[in-house]
C-alpha cells in the first residue's frame, strides 16, 4: 500500500477539524467584545464546516469502501467463476486502498491464469482420454473379433484376460467367476504347463507347442499355442504374467495326414508293380522258368508291370505339371471314338483279370474333338481303371460315346460299389479316397483329379459323376464337338 | 505231397510268382484272391503256412489274421504278411499282437520268401530233410 496516498484523507480531516476549533477559538479571542450572535454565527460556521467535512469524508469513505467491496466481491465471485478481472473499475490514484485492490486484482489475474492453464490442460487430457477410450474400444473390438483364442494369466496363474474365442473354446463363463484359476477353467494340462513355464522363465522369448483339444462330440482339434511372457516392468510391483495365442492348425494337420497317406499310397502303388518286376526277374535269373512258354509269360508280366509303373509316374508328373501350369499341350482335331477304343485296349487285361465285362457302345458318328491325344487318352484310361477297380468280380463296365447338342460326350458306367452324396462332391479332390472302399483297391487318389484337370482345364470340357450307392457310378465327359459325320467305323 | 501253403493276394501276378517258386520247391500251394476266400479255404483244410497280403477287398490281411488267431485250432499256424505297405505296419506290433512270423516287404524276393517258409516249417518239421529224403527215395526208386 502507498502510505502517503492512503493517509492523505486522514490528514485532511484532522486539518479541517482543527480549523473548526481554531476558528471557534479565534472568534472568542479576536472579537472578545463581539456580540454573542456573531460568536454563534462563527461557531455555527465552524460546526457547519465540520459537519460538511464529516459528510464529505463519509461519502469519500463510502465510495472507497464500495470500490474496495467490488474488488472483494470480484475475488469472492471469481471462486464461483462469475467475475472477470477485466470488468473491474480502475483504482483511482488517490485511493487509499489502492494497494489492497491492486493485490486483489493481481491475485485474481494470477488465479485466472492458473485456471486458464488448468482448463487447457483439462481439455488436452479430456481429448487424450477420448482418444485413448476410442483406441481401447478399437483394440477391444479387434481382440473380440479375433478368431484365434487368446488367454492371459497373471503371476498367480489366474486368467486376467480371455477373448470370446477363448471363452468359447474353453467354455469359460462370460461373467466373472469366483475363481479365475487357469488350471480350473482350462482343462488342458499341456496348455497350463506351457503358460506356467513361460511365466516362470527368466527370458522373454516366446514358446510354442502343439496341443490337441477334444470337443464334446469327441472330435480332435489341433492348435499351435504361442506363449509370451508379460513383464510388469522394472519395479516388479505386479509380477510377471504370460499370454498365449492359439492358432487352429486343423487344416495343416489334415494336409499333413493326407500328404502322409498320399506318400504311403504312392509308395504302395509303385511297390506293387515293382514287386512283380523284381519277382519275375529273379525267377528268370534263377532259371526257374524251364520252358520257353513260361519265360514268355514271365517277360510279359514284367512288361505289363513296367507299363503300369510308367502310367503311375505319368499321372503324378502330369498332375504336377498341370497344377504348376508348365504342361505343354498339343491339341489337334481327332476322332474321340479312336481315342476311346485305344483306352479300352489298354485296360482290357485288368478287366479280364478281374472277370469284369468291358462293353463298348460307341457312337456310329464321327465325333471330332480338338484334343491332346496323350492327355485325353490318359483321362479315359483313368476313368476306366477307376471303374474296374471299384466294380466287383463279375460286374460290368460300359464305355459309351454320343453326340448331345453340340457336345461330344463319353460316359464310363459301372455296376460297382457306387458313391454317396458326399463322396460324389469330393471324389475329384486330390488324394481323396472313399473311406469305405479304401481296402477294395490300391490307389493314390490322383486318377480322377487328373482326369478332371485334363477334361476341364486343358480341353474346356466338363467331367461330372452320377452315382447310386451300391448300384454303380457313371462318369460323364462332355467336350466341345468340332465336327461330326456318319461312318466313323 | 509237400506241406500245404496258402497264398492270399489280390494281385494275380504276385500270387503267380510266389506260387511258382513254392510249388517248384515241392510245396502244395493253394491261392486265394482276398481274405474272405482265404478264410473259406482255411476252414475247408488247415494249411501249414499262411502267406497273406495286407490290402485286399472284402476281408483284408489284418482281418484274416485276427480271424485265424481267434480260432484256437489255428493258434499255431505260422503266418507271413507280404505287403507293400510302408510305415503303417510294424512287425513288432504284429508279432506281439497276432504272432505274425515275419512281414515281407514288397518288392520281395521269391528266393527269400521260400527261405522264410522253409525256416518256419523247419521248426515244426525239417523240410530240407524231407526234401533230401524225398530226393533219396526218388533216387532209390
Amino acid at each position: 500500500m502507498n502510505d502517503s496516498n492512503g493517509n492523505r484523507w486522514w490528514i485532511g480531516s484532522a486539518l479541517a477539524l482543527s480549523s473548526a476549533f481554531g476558528l471557534t477559538w479565534l472568534g472568542g479571542c479576536f472579537f472578545p467584545g463581539a456580540h454573542w450572535s456573531l460568536r454563534v454565527a462563527v461557531l455555527g460556521l465552524g460546526w457547519t464546516m465540520i459537519a460538511g467535512l464529516c459528510w464529505w469524508t463519509h461519502r469519500r469513505i463510502r465510495r472507497e469502501s464500495r470500490l474496495l467491496q467490488r474488488y472483494f466481491e470480484a475475488l469472492c465471485q471469481w471462486a464461483e467463476r462469475q467475475a472477470d478481472p477485466a470488468n473491474l473499475p480502475p483504482a483511482p490514484t488517490a485511493f487509499p486502498w489502492r494497494g489492497i485492490a491492486e493485490q486483489i486484482e493481481t491475485v485474481i489475474r494470477r488465479l485466472q491464469q492458473h485456471v486458464d492453464q488448468s482448463e487447457q490442460r483439462r481439455a488436452t487430457l479430456e481429448l487424450r482420454c477420448r482418444r485413448a477410450a476410442a483406441e481401447t474400444e478399437q483394440i477391444r473390438q479387434i481382440f473380440s473379433g479375433l478368431a484365434d483364442p487368446i488367454l492371459a494369466v497373471d503371476q498367480y496363474d489366474e486368467i486376467v484376460l480371455a477373448n470370446p474365442s477363448a471363452e468359447q473354446l474353453f467354455e469359460i463363463p462370460t461373467q466373472r467367476p469366483e475363481s479365475r484359476a487357469l488350471a480350473r477353467l482350462v482343462r488342458c494340462e499341456k496348455l497350463v504347463q506351457l503358460l506356467s513355464a513361460t511365466r516362470q522363465h527368466k527370458t522373454t522369448g516366446h514358446r510354442t507347442d502343439e496341443i490337441e483339444l477334444t470337443d464334446d462330440a469327441g472330435h480332435s482339434h489341433w492348435y499351435r499355442a504361442t506363449a509370451v511372457k508379460l513383464s510388469d516392468g522394472d519395479d516388479h510391483a505386479v509380477g510377471d504374467g504370460a499370454v498365449v495365442t492359439l492358432r487352429d492348425i486343423g487344416d495343416q494337420k489334415s494336409l499333413q495326414k493326407r500328404n502322409a497317406e498320399f506318400v504311403s499310397s504312392v509308395s504302395h502303388e509303385m511297390k506293387t508293380p515293382l514287386a512283380g518286376i523284381k519277382a519275375y526277374v529273379e525267377l528268370l535269373a534263377d532259371g526257374d522258368a524251364e520252358d520257353e512258354q513260361t519265360r514268355e509269360e514271365f517277360l510279359s508280366v514284367i512288361n505289363s508291370q513296367t507299363d503300369r509303373l510308367q502310367r503311375l509316374v505319368d499321372n503324378l508328373l502330369n498332375l504336377a505339371r498341370i497344377e504348376a501350369g508348365v504342361v505343354s499341350v498339343s491339341k489337334q482335331h481327332r476322332s474321340l471314338n479312336e481315342l476311346l477304343e485305344e483306352s479300352l485296349h489298354v485296360v482290357q487285361p485288368s478287366a479280364e483279370a478281374k472277370q469284369i465285362e468291358l462293353r463298348a457302345e460307341l457312337s456310329p458318328l464321327y465325333l471330332g474333338v480338338r484334343a491332346d491325344r496323350d492327355m485325353m487318352l490318359q483321362a479315359a484310361i483313368n476313368l476306366l481303371s477307376n471303374a474296374i477297380k471299384y466294380t466287383r468280380q463279375g460286374g460290368s463296365v460300359t464305355l459309351r460315346s454320343r453326340l448331345v447338342d453340340d457336345q461330344a460326350r463319353f460316359e464310363v458306367q459301372d455296376t460297382g460299389v457306387g458313391l454317396n452324396e458326399e463322396d460324389c462332391s469330393r471324389v475329384f479332390e486330390k488324394f481323396y479316397r472313399v473311406k469305405k472302399d479304401k481296402d477294395m483297391a490300391a490307389g493314390t487318389g490322383l486318377g480322377l483329379p487328373l482326369a478332371k484337370h485334363i477334361v476341364e482345364d486343358v480341353h474346356g470340357g466338363k467331367l461330372t459323376v452320377e452315382s447310386t450307392l451300391g448300384q454303380g457310378s457313371t462318369f460323364i465327359v462332355a467336350l466341345p464337338c468340332t465336327g461330326q459325320m456318319l461312318g466313323d467305323h | 505231397m509237400g506241406k500245404r501253403v496258402l497264398l492270399c493276394d489280390d494281385e494275380i501276378h504276385i500270387l503267380r510268382a510266389a506260387e511258382f517258386k513254392l510249388k517248384k520247391a515241392g510245396y502244395d500251394v493253394h491261392v486265394a484272391n482276398d481274405g474272405q476266400e482265404a478264410w473259406e479255404a482255411i476252414q475247408q483244410q488247415k494249411p501249414d503256412v499262411l502267406i497273406t497280403d495286407c490290402q485286399m477287398p472284402r476281408l483284408d490281411g489284418l482281418g484274416l489274421v485276427q480271424k485265424v488267431r481267434a480260432d484256437s485250432q489255428l493258434a499255431d499256424l505260422p503266418i507271413f504278411m507280404l505287403t507293400a505297405k510302408g510305415f503303417e505296419l510294424s512287425h513288432d506290433d504284429l508279432a506281439a499282437k497276432w504272432d505274425v512270423r515275419a512281414v515281407i516287404a514288397k518288392p520281395f524276393s521269391p528266393r527269400e520268401l521260400l527261405r522264410q517258409v522253409d525256416a518256419a516249417l523247419g521248426e515244426t518239421r525239417d523240410t530240407q530233410k524231407d526234401e533230401r529224403s524225398r530226393g533219396s527215395d526218388a533216387a532209390s526208386d
